[in-house]
Parts: C-alpha cells; sequence; structure tokens
C-alpha cells in the first residue's frame, strides 16, 4: 500500500492506495462522490472527467498515486453551499440536461475550459466537448450551455 | 379548450435537473449497501454449447466466495409482457435448459465478498462445453435443417397480412420498382452501461431489486414467478436511469435473475454491473432485417400496391421479435393510403447477441425501406418527392386498416410545409448546387457534391388493444395544499415526471412547483405498463390528467359545502378556489385542507384522486426530416450538414423537452445512417466499445432544427400524443435520399459506408 496526499474538493485528504487502484474508484468507492460516472472504464466516453490541478482529465485513466499532493475538484464541489455554479444553472436553464449520466462529466469537462478560456467560442466548445459523449440531447444544448456560463463568468468576474 | 392553459405548453426546468447538475441524482451503479456482495458472470466462449459439467468446487473454497447460481436453476426470459395473459402463455416466457446460444451468453454467476476475491473465483471455475455447429447467417437460419437453435426450429415467428389484392394492384401499375435494404445491428449505447442491479432478498421473504428498468410492474412480474413468490414481496425500485432507448425494455439478460438467486442463497444484498464490453456484446440490440420491397405507381403517382417481405434476425433468443414485426407492419401500413398491400415477415434465430426494443422498434429499418422506394418512384415519375408524399400519405378521416381506427389527426401536411420552407427544399432541389474552387487560376469542379433528402414517418403512440398496457397514477393533497403525485411512469431522461407533474398542476389549478412526483417504486406507484412505445405523455398524461380531475371533483364538492354553492359553480386558479359568479366568494387550496385533514375533529379527510387504465386509442404521430448532406466523390465520405426535423406531436406539453427529443433522436438517426452498427465474425463482435463502434461526437453533429407541429388529438391529454422514438426513424432514408440527389448513388445498406459511395459512384 502506498500513501497519498490528494485535496479533493477543498479538503486534504491521506489514505492508503494499491499502487493499481484507479482514482475513479477512490473518488466514488472511498469517498462515495459517485457524482463522478463510469461510462466504459477505457478513456473513451468523458462520464468520469474530473478537474485534477485545474485541467479536465479523465479518472478512469488515471491511477490514484499519480494525484499524490494534487487538487481534484469534481461535480459535487462546484456549488457554493445552495447556490449553483453559474456551469450548473446554464445547464438546467439551456436544458442541457436529459438522462444526467453524462452531465457531471460535460460540467467539469466545461469547468476547467473556461478556465483556461474564459471567452470560449462556438467551435472551441464543440472541440472540447467532443471527448464526452451523449446519447440524449445531441450535443447543441449542452455547447449552448457552456457558452452562456462562460459569459456569465465573464460578467461576474466584472463586477 | 377555452380558458387560457397556465401550465401546457410552457417549458418547466426539469423537476430533477438539481439532482443531476450537482451529482446528486444516484443511478443503479452509485448505490452501496452494507455487506453488499459483488457478483460476476461466467459466459459462454462459444456461439451454440452444451454446458456438460460446472465445477466451482475450488472457486468455493476461496475465502470469501459466498454462492453460485447457475443456468439450470434460473431462466432465460424469452418473450415479452404480451405472454403474461394466460397461465399457459406465461410458462413460455421462462426457458430453463443447459444450452448457450451466443458468444457470452450468461452460464453461471458468483457471489463474493468484494471485486478482488469475485474476479479470482471466477477464475477458477470449469465448465466444460459439448460445442455445438451454428447458424450466423439469418438466411442461413431458414435453411439450415442440420443445426436447431430452439426446440421449435429457428423459426422464432412469421406474420403474413394482405389488404386488398397485390397481384392486381401491380398489373394496373405503369412504374415498378423492386429493391432488397438491408439493416445494421445498433446498439441503444446509453451512457449509463447496461445494466447494473442490486437484489436483497430479506428473511422475512421479501425481495427488493433495485434496477434501471423501463418496465418496473413486468420486471416485478417475472421476477415473482421466477422467485415463486408474491407480488406484494417482490419490490422492483427503480433509480435514476442514464439512458434506455428501448435496451431496458425487460429484465436484462442474466442480471436481475441471477442476483435474486444469489441474494436468496446469502441473504445479503447482490450487486451485479456488466462492463462496457458486455454491454456491447450479451445485451439486446436493433433486429436487423433484410427487407425486400417491390413498389408500383400509376403514372400520375398514385401508389397502387406494395409489397414487402422481411427477414428479421432477433440472434439466441427472442423477447420483441413478434412487436416489433407487428410494428413494421403498423407503420408500413399505416402510412401511406396503398389499396393493396401483402406484408410478410419472419423472424429467425441465430447464434448472435439478442435483438429486442430499440428507439423506433423496427420502424427504423421498415421507414429506410419504404422511404427508398418512395425516393426512387419519385425520380423515375419526375416528380417532387414532396409532393408524392403528400399525394399518398394517409390522412386524418381515413381508416388505419391494421389498427382499424379512423385516423383523428395529422399533421404531416404541416410538417412537410414548414420543413421545406425552413430547409429551403425547392430552392437546393432545383439549384445546381455543386460548388467550384479555383486552383491555378481555372475553375475546376469540387470534388464534394451537395444534396437534399427528405423522408417522412408514422409511429404508433402507446400500446392501446396490441399490447397489455395499463396506466395508474394517484395524487394526494397536503395540509399545506401542495400534492405528491405517484406514479411509476419510468423517466429514463426524457423528462416525463416534469410533464405529468405540469398536467397535474393544470387540472388542479396549483403551481408547478406545489407538485412532487414520486419515486418509481413498485410498494408506493400503481401499476404502469412502463416506459416504452413513446407512451408516457399521452397514457400517462391521460391516466394523471383522470387522477387529478378525480381529486378535482373531491375538491370541490367540500368547497362548495363551504363556500354554499354548487361545486360546478366553482373554479380554481393559482391555488384559490372561488365562486366563478362571485369571486369574492372563495377559499384557498390550504385553508380547506386544513379545515378537512387537522381543524374539523369530525371530518380528518384527505383528498386523494386515482386513475387507472388502458388508453383510448393508439395514435399516430408523424414527422417530416430534410436532410443536407455533402458527399466527398474522391473518398466517399458522406457528411451531415444539417437536419430540419418537423414532427406533429398533438400538442407539446413542453416544447423544450420535445425539441430535446427531436434534436437528440435525430444525431442518434444519423448514427444509424452513417456510423453504427456491432461487426460480426463468426459470432464474435469485433467492435465492443466506443472507440470502433462510433457514436456521433460533439464535433460530428450537425445543426438540427427541430419544428413542432401541433395537430391536437382528440383523444389526447390536452391534445397530445408521443414523440420520443419517431424522431430517429427518418433519418437514414432522409440521409439516403439526399446522398442519391447529390450523387445518384442509391445506397440501400446501412450503415451507408465511404466504400459503398465509392462502389456506386465507378462507372
Amino acid at each position: 500500500m502506498i500513501p497519498v496526499r490528494i485535496n479533493i474538493n477543498t479538503e486534504w485528504r491521506e489514505i492508503l492506495v494499491e499502487p493499481g487502484e484507479r482514482l475513479i474508484d477512490t473518488l466514488r468507492d472511498r469517498f462515495l462522490l459517485t457524482g463522478t460516472k463510469e461510462g466504459c472504464g477505457e478513456g473513451q466516453c468523458g462520464t468520469c472527467t474530473i478537474n485534477f490541478n485545474g485541467k479536465a482529465v479523465l479518472s478512469c485513466l488515471m491511477l490514484t498515486v499519480q494525484a499524490d499532493n494534487g487538487h481534484i475538484l469534481t461535480i459535487e464541489g462546484l456549488q457554493d453551499g445552495l447556490d449553483l455554479h453559474p456551469l450548473q444553472t446554464a445547464f438546467l436553464t439551456e436544458s442541457a440536461v436529459q438522462c444526467g449520466y453524462c452531465t457531471p462529466g460535460m460540467i467539469m469537462a466545461g469547468h476547467a475550459l473556461i478556465k483556461d478560456h474564459p471567452e470560449p467560442d462556438d467551435s472551441l466548445v464543440k472541440h472540447c466537448l467532443a471527448n464526452n459523449l451523449c446519447r440524449c440531447t445531441g450535443y447543441e444544448k449542452p455547447i449552448q450551455a457552456i457558452l452562456k456560463a462562460a459569459t456569465e463568468m465573464k460578467e461576474k468576474s466584472h463586477d | 379548450m377555452t380558458e387560457p392553459l397556465t401550465h401546457i405548453g410552457k417549458s418547466f426546468q426539469r423537476i430533477d435537473g438539481v439532482d443531476k447538475v450537482t451529482g446528486r441524482a444516484r443511478f443503479a451503479p452509485d448505490l452501496r449497501f452494507d455487506h453488499m456482495l459483488h457478483a460476476g458472470l461466467i459466459r459462454s466462449p462459444h456461439a451454440h454449447a452444451r454446458v456438460l459439467r460446472i465445477d466451482t468446487a475450488s472457486a468455493l473454497q476461496l475465502p470469501g466466495v459466498k454462492a453460485v447460481s447457475t443456468i439450470f436453476e434460473v431462466p432465460k426470459v424469452i418473450q415479452y409482457w404480451f405472454f403474461l395473459r394466460t397461465e399457459k402463455k406465461k410458462k413460455e416466457i421462462f426457458l430453463y435448459d443447459d444450452i448457450v446460444r451466443f458468444i457470452g451468453d450468461p452460464v453461471l454467476a458468483i457471489a463474493a465478498v468484494d471485486e478482488k476475491t469475485l474476479e479470482h473465483a471466477l477464475s477458477l471455475v470449469r465448465v466444460d462445453y459439448e460445442p455445438l455447429a451454428a447458424i450466423h447467417d439469418p438466411e442461413k437460419a431458414l435453411t439450415e435443417t442440420g443445426v436447431c437453435l430452439h426446440k421449435k426450429g429457428n423459426i422464432a415467428f412469421r406474420v403474413e397480412k394482405a389488404f386488398g389484392n397485390v397481384e392486381q394492384g401491380f398489373k394496373a401499375a405503369d412504374i415498378i420498382v423492386e429493391n432488397t435494404y438491408h439493416t445494421s445491428k445498433q446498439k441503444h449505447a446509453s451512457l449509463e452501461p447496461i445494466a447494473t442491479c442490486i437484489a436483497n432478498f430479506e428473511s422475512s421473504g421479501k425481495l427488493t431489486v433495485h434496477s434501471s428498468t423501463q418496465l418496473p410492474h413486468w420486471s416485478q412480474h417475472y421476477l415473482a414467478e421466477i422467485m415463486g413468490l408474491p407480488l406484494n414481496r417482490v419490490r422492483v425500485i427503480k433509480p435514476f436511469t442514464g439512458g434506455a432507448f428501448g435496451g431496458r425494455c425487460g429484465l436484462i439478460h442474466g442480471l436481475e435473475a441471477m442476483c435474486s438467486v444469489l441474494s436468496k442463497k446469502t441473504l445479503r444484498p447482490v450487486r451485479m454491473s456488466f462492463s462496457r464490453e458486455e454491454d456491447f456484446c450479451a445485451t439486446e440490440s436493433r433486429h436487423p432485417m433484410i427487407i425486400r420491397m417491390k413498389t408500383g405507381v400509376s403514372r400520375d403517382g398514385v401508389l397502387v400496391a406494395n409489397e414487402a417481405e422481411i427477414l428479421s434476425d432477433t440472434g439466441a433468443y427472442g423477447t420483441h421479435y413478434i412487436g416489433v414485426l407487428a410494428d413494421c407492419l403498423s407503420t408500413g401500413v399505416g402510412l401511406y393510403a396503398i389499396p393493396n398491400y401483402k406484408f410478410s415477415g419472419t423472424a429467425v434465430y441465430t447464434n448472435t447477441s439478442m435483438a429486442g426494443a430499440l428507439r423506433g422498434y423496427g420502424n427504423p429499418q421498415m421507414n429506410f425501406a419504404q422511404e427508398s422506394q418512395m425516393d426512387i418512384l419519385a425520380d423515375k415519375l419526375g416528380m417532387d418527392p414532396l409532393a408524392l408524399r403528400v399525394k399518398n400519405y394517409r390522412k386524418a378521416g381515413e381508416m388505419d386498416p391494421v389498427l382499424n381506427e379512423r385516423i383523428l389527426s395529422n399533421g404531416l401536411e404541416e410538417c412537410l410545409e414548414k420543413g421545406a420552407a425552413a430547409s429551403g427544399w425547392e430552392e437546393k432541389r432545383s439549384r445546381k448546387l455543386q460548388p467550384e474552387f479555383i486552383s491555378d487560376g481555372s475553375i475546376k469542379k469540387s470534388p464534394i457534391k451537395k444534396g437534399i433528402g427528405l423522408s417522412i414517418m408514422l409511429h404508433g403512440t402507446g400500446a392501446a388493444r396490441a399490447l397489455p398496457d395499463p396506466g395508474s397514477a394517484f395524487l394526494m393533497i397536503n395540509s399545506d395544499g401542495t400534492v405528491n403525485l405517484h406514479t411509476a411512469a419510468a423517466d429514463e431522461g426524457q423528462g416525463s415526471r416534469t410533464v405529468l407533474a405540469q398536467v397535474a398542476a393544470e387540472i388542479l389549478g396549483v403551481e408547478f412547483e406545489s407538485i412532487s412526483v414520486s419515486e418509481t417504486d413498485t410498494d408506493i406507484t400503481p401499476l404502469d405498463c412502463g416506459t416504452h412505445g413513446s407512451r408516457q405523455a399521452y397514457c400517462g398524461g391521460l391516466t394523471v390528467r383522470d387522477a387529478a380531475l378525480d381529486a378535482k371533483k373531491k375538491m370541490l364538492t367540500h368547497a362548495g359545502n363551504v363556500l354554499k354553492v354548487k361545486p360546478d359553480a366553482l373554479k380554481i386558479e393559482k391555488g384559490l378556489i372561488f365562486e366563478t359568479a362571485h369571486p369574492a366568494n372563495a377559499i384557498s387550496i390550504k385553508d380547506l385542507m386544513q379545515r378537512l385533514q387537522i381543524q374539523d375533529m369530525g371530518l380528518c379527510t384527505q383528498i386523494m384522486g386515482s386513475a387507472s387504465g388502458i388508453a383510448p386509442a393508439m395514435p399516430g404521430y408523424y414527422g417530416a426530416v430534410f436532410a443536407e448532406v455533402e458527399v466527398n466523390t474522391e473518398t466517399g465520405e458522406i457528411k451531415v450538414v444539417k437536419l430540419t426535423s418537423a414532427f406533429d406531436v398533438g400538442k407539446a406539453i413542453n416544447p423544450e423537452m420535445v425539441k430535446g427529443q427531436i434534436v437528440g433522436g435525430g444525431v442518434m438517426g444519423i448514427g444509424f445512417a452513417l456510423t453504427e452498427g456491432l461487426i460480426r465474425k463468426d459470432g464474435h463482435i469485433l467492435n465492443p466499445g466506443f472507440t470502433d463502434y462510433r457514436l456521433l461526437r460533439s464535433c460530428d453533429a450537425p445543426p438540427v432544427e427541430a419544428i413542432i407541429v401541433e395537430s391536437n388529438e382528440p383523444t389526447g391529454p390536452f391534445g397530445a400524443k408521443g414523440i420520443g422514438e419517431g424522431c430517429m426513424v427518418n433519418v437514414a432514408s432522409a440521409i439516403a435520399n439526399a446522398v442519391f440527389h447529390a450523387t445518384g448513388v442509391r445506397l440501400t445498406n446501412l450503415c451507408m459506408t465511404p466504400e459503398a459511395v465509392l462502389k456506386g459512384l465507378k462507372p
């Protein structure tokens, strides 16, 4: 077993893990953060997307030991008390959610994108979401939601 | 409806949306229980074999291994709920035997304390098989006499129907076209893999199963039969579901039944969760079909005869093969008023994973053939394909000969008009669109050819009279005027819980936020057929409407007593009950409920409303899809540039959700047309993952312009009928017709590959 120290949703956690333990299993099974979903387990569907040190990563392809001393943000860490994050609000108001299984991964992909590109355009969002499969929406609405959230976050930062 | 509607036709946000965007929504794979065991399957490596011996001795000796169940004791479910009608038929649903019929067919399941122990245990099991000759080709299933997949043979089902006199019809035809179409083995590919379940059999003799089923009550019925339990001892709870599309239309092969038996043996919760590979290889798919179609038309464009002969590959077992062929029949014969129609369908068994229900249920295959035929005929007649449709479609007021019902609403012509206008049909059809480009200073022809094509479709709403198709709901009004609605109308993500809350709010005259909708749980929600056949807005809507009317009637009776007027002199708006003629004579629902339930100790009565029954009809809903494509004549690549999809949904209760279906269904339809299909070789599935089974991604999906047409179905709740399946049905045919317009190449096989385009372009 290997000791690992990870900051998950702003809290430092210390755990002992097997060398082969996947980050997605650590999040879901140890910390019951089941908002991060598994859709394929081979990095093809994007439902397990989280933010690691500010970047969108696939938690099914990452080992927990690789996350040592890193900062992880999952869908559960996004809202501020009862207040939803602008991305979460935009996914609701833009009707970007149907079954909801791909939603956490999409939102986390959008979160990392907006951090690096506060004013993304349609084609950048489309490109960014290409890692996230969705079977319900046809992608149009999630793309709109991320664009809308980016605009709102930009406006908020100027307030 | 003369009163303005307060809740119908408004795009309320989905009531479970916050749970989904915060990650709090718990899907079956997210559930954890104390003392839970983990189960997994040993699956057959043979396409067809007899299981001679199962040796689990060393696996069972491993510490932490708790129980084994095998196909000798757990049946396969091989029919659908149509067979629940009689005790004799019911027996045909279940198959106990020692034969495995496809690579991946479950042989046994093991339950262990953790996944690591489980994996080790599975590796210690020895199964001896006697391999049998296999059939992989559906056409061989018809002729091969030496290999028999099931006791009754390789033919699962045969149906023949004739309307008019098809021979005479063809004699009267001026143009006859005949072609054979092939369609692929498409997968649902819901993002939550199919499937996960947790079964918990308790010492009290009660079984609780958490499973993402579309049909909670029928799953409950099947499990009660398998486990020998009364229905009140079987509880099926459907958690949040990550998409279904027909893939969860019943028990999952090898899942819930195996887990329930393991749980009974161990008296602990048992969880089994299939991987994406298991989903692709060993759960149901669309029925691949070979459809020969012959169509005759008169010189002036009147369809006179049609003959359809379908060979449907149901794979190793059946579940939905009867219903799927019946849908080919009803949608094929129903769409056009063709006086002479001969239909024959045969479903055969082959040694591959079983086919089942998938969005469209036979219709996308049938529509691909029928609507390709129409395009070919229009070309031969020199007629606008749109005009040919308008001339021949079966209009409102006409009889549907298969359902033997009069069509009460059909907005197809408006769909065609609006779709044509929005897509620029006339201009794009007539104009020479082929782009040119400049290279080396001279104008050259681009290898890109542009085209536009259209197709139409009919799909039934619900399954009244075709299947046992009950719907039930009840609601109770709380002492503060809020409402709890109980319905098992399984929401798989399409939004039925939201839509049904809108219906209840509209009838009761309360705010949308006042309505809470129950979880889907057979212990607390009354009998419902579940989610299939695009039925929940219509069948669920009717049931909730009637339950709300029942509660409203009771409420007004009590309010009349308080306000000293007759109940029919009263109205409810925004939670206030008042006398229509003297609005000042009023009482809020809240105050009335306080009185009834708490303050008046002589009453202490809660108002409840309930309804249960079958829908009065199975109304057709209609749609027109216009597809614009660019075909690269050098590479053969087909690129869909835009879809314009106009659908007649009767009345859109929640327009944004209707559009969500149309856009999502459009993109799924493009996948069916161009990229999706399981590739098989000798019983092996060669593309069991998203790397090689290609869904459209955000960068591939073109814009889909969704147009809602409202024909107001008289039998529907506020005029509504279905949408969920139909919006993907005629996408592939529209694309095939657009490819023909662009290149002159007629593609008759799905998916339509670049290779097929290039082959067609060869002189």
